[in-house]
């Protein structure tokens, strides 16, 4: 057993030092009084990036500086303009290529954020169905232990359309989960007191629950032997959800951790892109911090659009992030496309750097180690919805080993198939290159996070080397 | 496989072949084999009150052990598994050979595995070899004793009807209660379907925390669905009167007319335009917009216009509908529609489609209509027909509230035309002249939905009396019975808990009835114990049985008049109940009791998991067609043997098509005398039931066998053991063989043929039937070989060879299944050993009365195990 006072005391004294006053309320180590509450939390995030990244073909003098993919073999691997700004945390990440849902390989890029995390058949036009994505699959474990379990956040917000999502998160029956993207609400959601209603809401479940507990007992008096053990399940059944209003109750009695925000901006919009950019990522980092949840995604823009998206990318002096797949053959087109990219990358990087210059309360190495960090789009070349690319970071201690540039599939190890086109030919042509499905990636992360599954989205298996 | 009961059948069929021995030559007909068959029945055929025992409890056969393989294993096995040395902690001199009575049945299997993989003897000891010869007696003796085992743990279990209502059921009991047709039950988990294919399994029905709340929020989300609060809401409202619609389309510049008596008129009049049928004038017109209009009331008939909208056969009209229509609410789409031509052979119906574009190159869009509807009226007389859409259940663009315009807005709404209109002379067409949409609309105002809820009461100033009258109403219906005023106490007192926190007594009240429908009773499928009796199988009460009638009939909690006649104490007055049966059966409602029934004895979602039906609508008439026969068979109170063949068919136009059954049109299913040489009649030869067991390329003989023997003769083969041999299609000399040589290849390893010579036979006859079920006489240029030998040596040539001998030799069998799988059903539990004596009674009167289906239904319902506990 650790020792409370000790542990809140490090924990305390720790949070000074992150620039931001943060009380945490002793419950949190309460939290499920279940005992892997206090052991280290498993963390998982996912960032979503629409539109793909430059994928020039070789003889393209544009190749050598702008191609997404780094270039080399699995450790000594070169990456190029796009990416070297994540040179400084080389051995924190890894790069994957080779990887994609075998279902959306012949839709349209368009339509294909929707997958991303879901691996389901979404199809390009008609009936609509999708399934559980994965941050999803581990908040059903992780958010046992948390006040929100999970955190669903996109620039543009909502659920935004079948196929046409912006939000990266599905639930069981694969219906969209609501992306929040005002950094006020989601602090308000993370550090401010929640509702009455939550607690009237509460307080009349728990009425409810006690006449049907009620009322079950007294049914039970007139069954037979053999049916009270029927009716147990059911009995059962209410109390557990007892159980679980209770722990709600609990939350809901329990302050909210105490967040200082003025180091933070939180009117930030999508014009003032860095900081509206930063601020996101920064409520991503506190959450994790104040282990408020385990479990986060966050999708720049939406597949084709307009909005926020392309403020971001108008922010370092380009035009609308669609477009600029559009125009990689204009002069400086890969150089735009790349720049943006690497834009992106940076603040990626920017937020992993937090995460590892933060020491993990529990004393258990520091944030990222315990954090699988995930960067990726539903498409490398223009509108082709193949190879992915793939970055992910952390996680040291739910065992991935970094530094690596990881390839996978056969017949594409230099990332030319697909590359360099600009039609929608390209991406509808024949593809000889074998992928292979990034479903088996997930269902190793989901094993490292402490899930037990072998199967994700209908695929079986891990991913070898990861 | 020794059992008892494969016994009995090789006597009688022993005898059988001895009846039909001089018949060889030339075989007698379907009907004759029908009549010869019933003479053979047992369970006619009885003199003393007694019923005959079919399939009696299992016994061991330690005789064939002590003789055989005792013997043998002693002499390949004991040198390494018996006292002096024991190997893998073996002593096989030691297992007791009582598979059913004794402790051993795990290491029985072990050694059942070992020595169907031919892992045992090792092959390096020669002087225990074991003979091919032994080695197939003791996996043989081994399965069949191991199988009887698994029989006797399954069927010694109890099992009750208690139990809680399935997903589909939850469903409709609310439809029925609310008044409302909606989906309701879509959060809730899918059900696991029992050995016997039943959805409604009592011991499988079971409950979570996270299945109770979604029941929680399921009905207060439904109960909120059916009432309303507040003034009645003012619906927008779209008008297309195509009238207006040519005005614009000819103003526009590019406008192309054309006139009736134009030389290129034949062209033009087979595509989607607009057409004045005074002038003759027309304009191509595909897609519209509309805005509603404000001042544009719902429920018109205006004048019939001479301009109307031509919409041929596979054709859509477009509307966009902008950004405008309600967020809930039911949408009311009214159309005036006539047909062009009144050919009787050809149909049309409209269809709806919703859709949106969420970006460039990516949209959505679904049918929205429950079915299709047929416009019968003639274009000289046009009728309306409408279609009523809830809106708050259809995938709606989600970005029609946004202040920009980009991702797109609108919504479009497309009128389908699905026909079968020919494509020569003067075609069938739709012509439409007027449209309406609007919504929410309602009937009238409150709803009747929110009445039967919330009353009209005298009492309704005065919220505690009025509460309580609300609640007496709405329990009675929830728990099917009269409640008594403590119960409604209870409900009132969460009621006066809760009503501060809402400022309508609705709002309060609502939460509280949601609370009732999370209550068991609501759940579950009550039987009370009697205080005075507490026997195990006493009768249930009245009431409990107007609910087990209306699951059954219905998939549904009981209407008004059969919870009144059970107050009462009348429902079970022998004309009574015979007259509710039969009032129940001619109610709509009863198809649930054809669909559920049939999918689940049929196992017909399986269907669903193949991917070589490409054609949607054959897929669909696929699915139906069984359903149709069985609900033909019923409602006609046919004999089941109809099951087996029939004279006739169960088609719609495309299932005929696919049958090469001519001249049948529309696509109703209907039914339609057939020749012998379509090679159909019955269930057996249903494509649905072809197709599902296939393996998406070809035939599947032996899931075509299984599925007979599960689903049809109720003689289920045992499962697979684990590490079976594949079939090894890397050999060349394997690739060689035809698909009935590959399998015969394969049953013939001693590891296989126990089980497979009970199953493959019957799959081979299905063989003139290819993976959609078309009938067909050569495969890769060689003829088929449907030709097969039962275990008992019975030859069955083909699908025709395969029904003469059911019908000849296996009525008994087939009656007894259908009596048994049709009691589980209705019983919602697995039957047991102790349920053998009553369902042979049932079989007995089933049998005397001709087999008939209607009958059954009703005897089943009369049963003493159907009124039991």
């Amino acid at each position: 057993m650790i020792n409370n006072s000790s542990y809140l005391l490090n924990r305390r004294s720790f949070l000074h030092g992150t620039g931001v006053a943060l009380a945490l309320p002793w419950f949190e180590t309460f939290a499920a009084g279940s005992p892997s509450s206090e052991e280290t939390p498993k963390r998982f995030v996912s960032i979503y990036h629409p539109d793909g990244v430059g994928l020039p073909l070789k003889s393209d003098p544009a190749w050598k500086d702008w191609s997404w993919f780094p270039r080399g073999g699995e450790n000594d691997f070169e990456l190029t303009k796009v990416l070297d700004v994540l040179e400084p945390l080389r051995n924190d990440i890894t790069i994957y290529s080779g990887l994609s849902h075998p279902a959306a390989r012949t839709v349209h890029g368009h339509s294909n954020a929707d997958q991303y995390l879901t691996g389901a058949a979404t199809g390009g036009h008609g009936p609509y169905r999708n399934s559980i994505s994965l941050d999803q699959v581990y908040a059903k474990q992780a958010g046992e232990f948390t006040r929100h379990s999970s955190l669903v956040l996109s620039t543009n917000g909502g659920v935004g359309g079948p196929r046409g999502a912006q939000t990266q998160s599905f639930n069981q029956e694969g219906r969209p989960i609501p992306a929040m993207n005002k950094p006020k609400q989601i602090f308000d959601l993370l550090f401010v007191t929640s509702s009455k209603d939550a607690a009237a809401r509460l307080a009349r479940s728990k009425s409810a629950l006690d006449l049907l507990i009620a009322n079950t007992r007294s049914l039970g008096r007139q069954l037979s032997k053999h049916d009270q053990e029927t009716l147990k399940q059911y009995l059962d059944s209410v109390r557990d959800t007892e159980v679980k209003l209770e722990k709600a109750q609990k939350w809901l009695d329990t302050p909210v951790p105490s967040v200082d925000a003025r180091n933070l901006h939180l009117d930030a919009e999508p014009r003032e892109a860095r900081l509206y950019f930063q601020t996101m990522y920064e409520l991503i980092y506190l959450a994790f911090l104040s282990d408020s949840t385990r479990v986060a995604t966050f999708q720049l823009g939406r597949e084709n659009g307009e909005g926020p998206h392309d403020l971001l990318s108008m922010a370092v002096g380009l035009g609308g992030a669609h477009g600029l797949t559009h125009a990689v053959k204009k002069p400086k087109g890969w150089e735009n496309l790349g720049t943006y990219n690497r834009y992106q990358a940076e603040e990626f990087g920017r937020f992993v750097q937090r995460l590892k210059d933060t020491p993990e309360p529990t004393g258990k190495g520091n944030l990222l180690d315990n954090t699988l960090a995930m960067h990726g789009s539903a498409s490398s070349s223009f509108h082709l919805s193949r190879n992915y690319p793939i970055i992910s970071a952390g996680g040291k201690n739910l065992g991935f080993t970094n530094g690596r540039y990881l390839k996978f599939g056969k017949g594409n190890e230099d990332n030319q198939a697909g590359a360099g086109i600009v039609s929608d030919a390209g991406w509808r042509g024949k593809i000889e290159a074998e992928e292979l499905p990034l479903a088996q990636l997930f269902v190793t992360i989901l094993r490292r996070l402490g899930v037990e599954t072998d199967t994700f989205g209908g695929y079986t298996g891990t991913l070898s080397r990861v | 496989m020794k059992t008892l009961e494969i016994i009995i059948i090789l006597v009688i069929s022993s005898a059988s072949t001895i009846l039909g021995a001089d018949a060889h030559q030339t075989p007698i007909t379907l009907d004759k084999a029908k009549e010869l068959g019933r003479m053979k029945s047992r369970f006619l055929n009885v003199t003393d009150t007694g019923v005959p025992a079919t399939r009696s409890v299992p016994e061991a056969n330690v005789t064939y052990f002590r003789d055989f393989v005792g013997p043998s294993l002693k002499k390949s096995c004991i040198a390494c598994h018996g006292p002096e040395k024991s190997e893998g902690r073996l002593r096989v001199d030691q297992l007791n050979p009582d598979l059913l009575a004794g402790a051993d049945v795990e290491r029985w299997r072990e050694v059942y595995n070992v020595l169907s993989n031919s892992e045992m003897p090792p092959e390096d000891e020669p002087s225990y070899a074991l003979a091919d010869a032994d080695r197939g007696d003791i996996v043989d003796w081994l399965s069949g004793e191991l199988n009887k085992a698994s029989v006797m743990r399954r069927n010694k279990q109890e099992h009750s009807s208690f139990r809680r209502l399935t997903k589909y059921e939850y469903n409709y009991a609310l439809q029925d209660l609310l008044g409302l047709p909606c989906t309701f039950a879509n959060k809730l988990p899918p059900e696991t379907a029992s050995e016997d294919g039943f959805k409604n399994s009592s011991e499988l029905l079971q409950m979570s925390a996270m299945q109770f709340e979604t029941y929680r929020e399921i009905g207060l989300k439904a109960l909120k669905r059916a009432t309303v609060s507040g003034e009645r809401p003012k619906p927008v409202t779209y008008i297309i009167s195509m009238q207006e619609e040519l005005d614009r389309a000819a103003s526009g510049k590019a406008a192309k007319t054309f006139d009736q008596n134009d030389g290129n008129y034949s062209q033009n009049r087979n595509r989607q335009h607009l057409f004045d049928r005074e002038t003759g004038k027309g304009i191509q017109f595909s897609s519209g917009k509309s805005i509603p209009q404000p001042e544009a009331a719902a429920g018109q008939t205006p004048a019939v216009s001479p301009v109307v909208l031509v919409l041929p056969r596979s054709n859509e009209l477009k509307l966009n509908l902008d950004r405008f229509l309600p967020d809930e609410g039911i949408m009311r789409v009214r159309i005036r529609a006539g047909r062009s031509t009144m050919n009787a052979n050809e149909y049309a119906s409209l269809r709806l489609i919703f859709s949106a574009h969420t970006s460039n190159n990516a949209n959505f869009s679904q049918v929205i209509s429950e079915r299709d509807i047929p416009i019968t009226a003639s274009a000289d007389d046009p009728q309306f027909i409408h279609f009523d859409i809830p809106l708050g259940d259809i995938q709606r663009n989600p970005f029609r509230k946004l202040t920009t315009t980009f991702p797109r807005r609108d919504e479009f709404l497309h009128i389908h035309n699905v026909s079968n209109a020919g494509s020569r002379g003067t075609p069938l067409q739709v012509l439409i002249d007027y449209i309406e949409i609007s919504a929410p609309f309602y009937e009238q105002w409150p709803p009747k939905t929110h009445t039967d809820i919330f009353v009209e009461s005298d009492d309704k100033s005065d919220e505690d009396i009025y509460g309580r009258e609300v609640l007496t109403r709405f329990l009675k219906h929830v728990w099917r019975r009269p409640v008594t005023s403590q119960e409604v106490d209870q409900f009132m007192a969460l009621y006066e808990n809760y009503r501060p926190g809402f400022s309508t007594f609705e709002d309060a009240m609502l939460e509280v009835l949601a609370t009732a429908l999370a209550t068991p009773e609501f759940l579950y499928l009550i039987q009370r114990v009697d205080a005075n009796s507490a026997e195990a199988h006493s009768t249930i009460s009245d009431l409990e049985l107007a609910s087990r009638l209306s699951i059954f009939l219905w998939s549904s909690i009981p209407d008004d008049e059969l919870l009144e006649l059970a107050e009462q104490g009348l429902l079970r007055e022998p004309e009574i109940l015979t007259a509710q049966v039969k009032r129940m059966l001619a109610d709509p409602n009863s198809k649930r009791f054809s669909q559920t029934f049939v999918e689940q004895w049929l196992g017909l979602d399986g269907l669903d998991s193949v991917a070589h039906v490409t054609d949607s609508s054959l897929r669909e008439a696929m699915q139906e067609e069984p359903i149709a026969f069985f609900d033909e068979v019923l409602r006609h109170n046919r004999s089941i043997m109809d099951f087996i063949h029939s004279d006739y068919a169960m088609v719609n136009e495309r299932l005929a098509a696919h049958y090469q059954i001519p001249r049948v049109y529309g696509p109703h299913f209907r039914n339609v005398p057939i020749e012998p040489k379509t090679n159909r009649g019955g269930l057996l030869t249903g494509a649905g039931i072809l197709t599902m067991n296939s393996d998406g390329k070809d035939s599947h003989p032996l899931k075509r066998g299984v599925w007979m023997l599960e689903r049809i003769l109720n003689d289920p083969p045992p499962p697979p053991p684990p590490n079976v041999p594949e079939v090894d299609l890397t050999d060349p000399e394997i690739l060689k063989m035809t698909l009935k040589e590959r399998i015969a290849d394969h049953r013939n390893k001693p590891a296989c043929i126990s089980c497979h010579s009970r199953i493959d036979p019957w799959g081979i006859a299905f063989e003139n039937y290819d993976a959609l079920g078309a009938y067909r006489t050569q495969i890769q240029n060689q003829p088929v070989d449907a030709t097969s030998q039962l275990f008992n040596k019975q030859t069955l040539a083909g699908m025709d060879g395969l029904k003469r001998y059911l019908l000849t030799d296996r009525q008994d069998q087939l009656s007894r299944a259908m009596v048994h799988k049709m009691t589980a059903y209705a019983l919602g539990r697995p039957l047991s050993f102790s349920d053998r004596a009553d369902i042979d009674i049932l079989t007995t009167q089933f049998r005397k009365t001709d087999d008939r289906l209607g009958d059954l239904v009703l005897l089943i319902i009369s049963s003493n195990i159907f009124n039991s506990k």
